[in-house]
């Protein structure tokens, strides 16, 4: 039964019903004191059930539209629905409906596992019994029972992320928002937790999540949007916007740098070859990894000694320099920064 | 919006008051090395009142003379009460600058609650500190002749005390979003402790700071505590005194709340 507290979901400005989107950004707009705008003019939908990766690097304005469309911060031009809820008008719906774990996991360390989840528990509503069995229940989902009576001071990274993540889930959120939740992880942390994510995902949920990893983006999201200083500048699935790199390129490393233009002549026929900035050499081929054994057979051969034969993954850097012409490490920090 | 639907609503928002001032109390006790200075501090200058000071009770016309340790334990509470807030203070700048602050305000929640689970909080150290600093003064040789009802008193100003000194604390926290800078406000307790009649009686003091003194809120809680102690109206007015405490806490936490709005509209 509907909540008879909860106002009716709005309408676009077209005047059709946009409920039907989890996220809907239209020329959504930020700008700080002096003048500084971190968000300008970003448009975005995410549909429900998707994954969507938003990825930019430091500074690029993912933080800030992320506290935005979690009612921490207002626009200063645009609109912003989540979950068919006005971020601006209706921010209490919008918490309502929306799970956060923030960068850092934010969490007191004086507390233990399970204090946070029932305060949580309890910040959404619950009585404390139901509180109490919510706990309980989040605490075996990511495999903390163990530790849940124990202080944060005396958890890992990947425990600390882990409980982030449950307490962003107390009250069955249908949109979760994860701002680069694996960044500071080891790989195991870092796997465990994307594990996680998906079998949330599985389970309905819709996941808006940040992150400076190409990787991480490939591993979880169905759509990515690449943001650079306050703009969307790319968006499509991941293979889409690796394709704009090119071909991939396998990096040939040759132990005798004498046999240089020898190799050069027996690359030339699987793709383009190029000079490696740091020695060696590259071959672009649309055949990526499966060109490593047919390349390995023509160096050998020619009697070509070779060191090392690797495919270099394409990482937001490379998708960055295709899209923008710049690369991705900036010196504008400033712009996520806090007001 | 129906009546069933607000009764819903304050009774969701009261048990969330509630859970964030049983977390306030408890970690505020969790962080020792914290709260420890506002518990220390008061209690040696008691002991060394007590101990060294206590002839400033045989100056003529001074109006308690079964025991100076109990005309000015009502100062060491205050001087306590203060201090509590301050930490509280202290305790959300740096959930503001850890982030935990974030967490809260992206609940679904009356963000007032915030402020008022802190206050809540802080009173019930102020509770727990005033009785602890009553029993020391007893143990001092203190004598009261207000009984039980004027400790409880005392205990209940002490309370209201601590929680709008711990809304003050909130809202130079929600403005400033600055550890360092709360940190450095301690020097303020004493200037507020020193222009009341904290450790004198009223007429001892000076001709400037008694003008400063009758501007001053806490002249009129401290007083009212020595009233309720020693069951004398004319030491000071205990409705006064409950007037003057309650003013400040609302005012205080009024302060807090635009503060925090403030800071979320930024």
């Amino acid at each position: 039964m509907p909540d008879p507290a909860v106002p009716p979901r709005p309408e676009s400005s077209a005047g059709q019903a946009t409920g039907d989107a989890a996220v809907l950004v239209e020329n959504l707009e930020r700008t700080y004191k002096g003048g500084l705008k971190a968000v300008d003019g970003v448009n975005l939908i995410v549909e429900p059930g998707e994954i969507y990766g938003f990825l930019g690097p430091n500074g690029a304005g993912k933080s800030t539209t992320v506290r935005i469309l979690t009612t921490l911060l207002r626009p200063t031009g645009g609109r912003a629905l989540v979950a068919g809820y006005d971020v601006v008008r209706q921010a209490p719906e919008v918490r309502r409906n929306i799970g956060v774990a923030l960068q850092e996991a934010a969490l007191d360390p004086l507390m233990t596992g399970r204090e946070l989840l029932q305060l949580q528990g309890a910040l959404h509503g619950l009585r404390r019994e139901e509180a109490r069995e919510r706990a309980a229940e989040l605490l075996e989902r990511v495999d903390l029972v163990e530790a849940g009576d124990r202080r944060l001071q005396t958890y890992s990274g990947g425990m600390t992320r882990r409980l982030d993540l449950a307490m962003a889930l107390v009250h069955r959120p249908a949109v979760l928002f994860l701002d680069e939740p694996t960044t500071g992880l080891d790989p195991v942390s870092r796997n465990a937790l994307w594990r996680e994510v998906r079998s949330l995902n599985d389970d309905g949920t819709t996941v808006f999540l940040t992150t400076q990893y190409l990787e991480e983006a490939e591993q979880l999201a169905d759509r990515v949007g690449i943001i650079d200083r306050g703009h969307i500048v790319a968006e499509g699935t991941p293979d889409e916007l690796k394709r704009l790199v090119g071909n991939p390129a396998l990096m040939v490393k040759l132990i005798d740098p004498a046999q240089h233009d020898e190799a050069c002549r027996v690359l030339a026929p699987h793709g383009e070859v190029s000079d490696r900035s740091g020695g060696g050499l590259n071959v672009r081929t649309p055949l990526g990894a499966r060109a490593i054994a047919p390349i390995v057979r023509s160096l050998d051969e020619a009697r070509v000694e070779v060191d090392a034969v690797e495919l270099e993954e394409v990482s937001l850097d490379d998708v960055f320099l295709a899209v923008t012409g710049h690369p991705a490490e900036s010196d504008e920090d400033v712009r996520d920064a806090q007001p | 919006m129906t009546d069933v639907v607000l009764e819903h609503r304050a009774v969701t928002q009261w048990r969330v008051t509630l859970a964030l001032a049983g977390r306030a109390l408890r970690i505020q006790l969790r962080r020792v090395q914290f709260l420890l200075p506002s518990f220390v501090l008061p209690l040696l200058l008691l002991v060394v009142i007590a101990s060294g000071t206590s002839a400033a009770q045989e100056l003529p016309g001074f109006p308690v003379q079964s025991s100076y340790v109990g005309f000015v334990v009502s100062g060491t509470i205050i001087q306590g009460a203060l201090l509590v807030g301050l930490m509280a203070g202290i305790a959300v700048a740096d959930e503001i600058e850890g982030g935990f602050f974030d967490r809260l305000l992206s609940a679904p929640i009356n963000r007032a609650s915030i402020v008022a689970g802190r206050v809540l909080g802080t009173m019930g150290i102020g509770v727990f500190q005033a009785v602890l600093f009553l029993l020391v003064a007893l143990a001092f040789g203190a004598d009261f002749t207000g009984g039980l009802p004027g400790a409880l008193a005392v205990v209940a100003l002490a309370a209201i005390c601590a929680g709008a000194a711990a809304a003050l604390g909130a809202s130079i926290a929600l403005k400033t979003g600055s550890l360092s800078l709360l940190q450095n406000l301690f020097p303020i307790v004493f200037v507020l402790l020193f222009t009341a009649p904290a450790f004198l009686p009223h007429d001892y003091l000076n001709p400037a700071l008694q003008a400063i003194s009758d501007y001053n809120p806490l002249t009129y809680v401290v007083e009212g505590m020595r009233g309720a102690l020693f069951d004398s109206p004319g030491l000071g007015s205990v409705p006064l005194g409950f007037l003057s405490a309650a003013a400040l806490l609302v005012a205080m936490f009024a302060l807090a709340v635009w503060a925090m709005r403030a800071r979320v509209k930024t």
